[in-house]
């Protein structure tokens, strides 16, 4: 008995070893086909991973190798666009002095008026501030567009904080690595900017369509509002990310919407040029950890 | 052997810094696009397994996405052309133990040869990589002429490449 078993398990590991060269066999002819299959599923896997806040920090330009290399380039090409960029501060610094003599006269005003009844200004009530951050990589000719910055968590910088420059609105910080972060720049079709036109109440979003690095759509603009070619455009203030009222574009045409007859687009010239950053600001939002838990709560109480 | 090892190894260094550092900049009248990497996998010996050269390209295609922010995109591209490199050589010269020297090149193929086998390589990987691209816009009159105009570009450019290559050696 007990050897008939004995040679049973014998012979049938056998088989099985015979088998097992086969198959290796098998895999060896045609391993060109299971090493390109796997590869191909690799690529997509990356290709359709769709969430932007996933990305490991290692596959993107927020990586310590590949900031490094962007950091040494960068420090040779930001002297080419610089007289560019100082006109545009030395506008941006006039019409900041103009509004400067603008708020003195109004606090004037409003001091004489409050001269009887004096209310105490919280500090407290203005939670946002910048961090000034040097552009290390950036392209606008891709269908989705980002830029690296050399500055990451060790300067304070965490995702999901607005950046803006000179000119107007950048974008919004993404991934974020030990010394440099990736922002979706507006012009990426996975970024949706809440805005409205300057002194009105409605509000629309913005998404870049594609088609030019200087320009974008405002979608979702009731049909009853008239709006003018040259009105500027505003960020709404409505999210923690940008405070209200940072310009983003000025309006150059207006379409019908495509999903519903009810909302206009209106096409915008972005003020922002993408092709000349160098120097951006990251507006940090004292109050947005606790926005963010409030919100969060909202939605976990909407699923209940 | 290793001597064509060493220098496959710089080509493929100086190749991806380039794309990553120069090339990744340049867009011409917004739809030309010059994808120089790729000249290597042009350039890989026919003697080489196909499992090295998936492999090979698979990687280059990879550190390229890193360094462009593309996820994924040119590794795909990248791994399909490795596939597709030898039946396109078979397609212009079918004889492949006729080859003087492994590497196909121009003095191995004739000028001839070579330019249309570089010429479809190019192509197939202008063609495959702005139809990924086109899963986000698509605009079938702006696709083909990116494709158009970035396989001429691309082609020159490798022409120019290869010309100063060979002269060095």
């Amino acid at each position: 008995m007990q050897p008939r078993l004995c040679r049973g398990c014998f012979d049938a590991l056998i088989t099985l070893l015979l088998h097992m060269g086969n198959l290796w066999d098998f895999f060896l002819k045609y391993s060109r086909w299971f090493l390109f299959v796997i590869y191909v599923v690799a690529s997509c896997m990356l290709m359709f991973d769709t969430n932007p806040y996933q990305h490991y920090v290692w596959m993107t330009t927020a990586g310590r190798f590949t900031s490094t290399i962007y950091g040494t380039r960068a420090n040779v090409t930001s002297y080419f666009n610089l007289h560019t960029i100082n006109e545009d501060l030395q506008r941006r610094t006039a019409d900041l002095e103009l509004e400067v003599i603008a708020l003195r006269r109004r606090l004037r005003t409003l001091d004489e008026q409050l001269q009887t009844d004096s209310i105490a200004r919280d500090s407290v009530a203005q939670p946002f501030g910048f961090i000034i951050a040097h552009v290390i990589n950036n392209s606008v000719s891709r269908p989705h567009n980002y830029i690296t910055i050399e500055k990451g968590s060790e300067d304070n910088i965490r995702p999901e904080m607005g950046v803006v420059d000179q000119n107007g609105v950048v974008g919004i910080v993404n991934v974020v690595g030990p010394h440099s972060a990736r922002i979706i720049s507006l012009l990426n079709p996975k970024m949706r900017l809440s805005c409205k036109v300057k002194g009105r109440e409605h509000f629309g979003s913005l998404v870049w369509d594609g088609r030019s690095p200087e320009e974008a759509v405002l979608e979702e603009m009731p049909r009853h509002e008239k709006f003018r070619r040259g009105d500027t455009i505003v960020t709404s203030g409505y999210s923690a990310v940008f405070p209200e009222g940072i310009p983003v574009g000025i309006i150059i045409g207006q379409e019908k919407s495509k999903h519903d007859a009810n909302f206009y687009s209106l096409r915008i010239k972005l003020l922002t040029d993408f092709s000349t950053l160098s120097t951006v600001r990251v507006i940090t939002n004292d109050m947005q950890a606790e926005l963010n838990a409030l919100t969060e709560g909202e939605e976990s109480d909407s699923r209940n | 052997m290793t001597k064509t090892a060493l220098q496959f190894t710089l080509l493929y260094i100086v190749l991806v810094l380039s794309q990553a550092i120069v090339f990744n900049n340049v867009c011409l009248f917004g739809v030309a696009v010059p994808f120089v990497f790729i000249y290597l996998i042009v350039r890989l010996p026919v003697t080489l397994s196909v499992n090295w050269v998936l492999t090979i390209a698979f990687s280059m295609g990879l550190l390229v996405d890193i360094f462009s922010d593309t996820q994924g995109m040119n590794a795909l591209a990248c791994t399909v052309l490795a596939m597709m490199r030898r039946p396109i050589l078979h397609l212009y010269f079918p004889r492949e133990d006729e080859l003087s020297a492994p590497e196909p090149s121009v003095r191995t193929l004739g000028s001839d040869v070579y330019a249309r086998y570089l010429f479809t390589m190019v192509l197939s990987y202008c063609t495959m990589i702005f139809i990924i691209e086109a899963f986000s816009f698509f605009n079938l009159l702006r696709l083909l002429l990116c494709i158009v105009c970035s396989t001429l570009l691309t082609f020159l450019l490798l022409l120019g490449l290869d010309s100063v290559l060979s002269r060095s050696r």
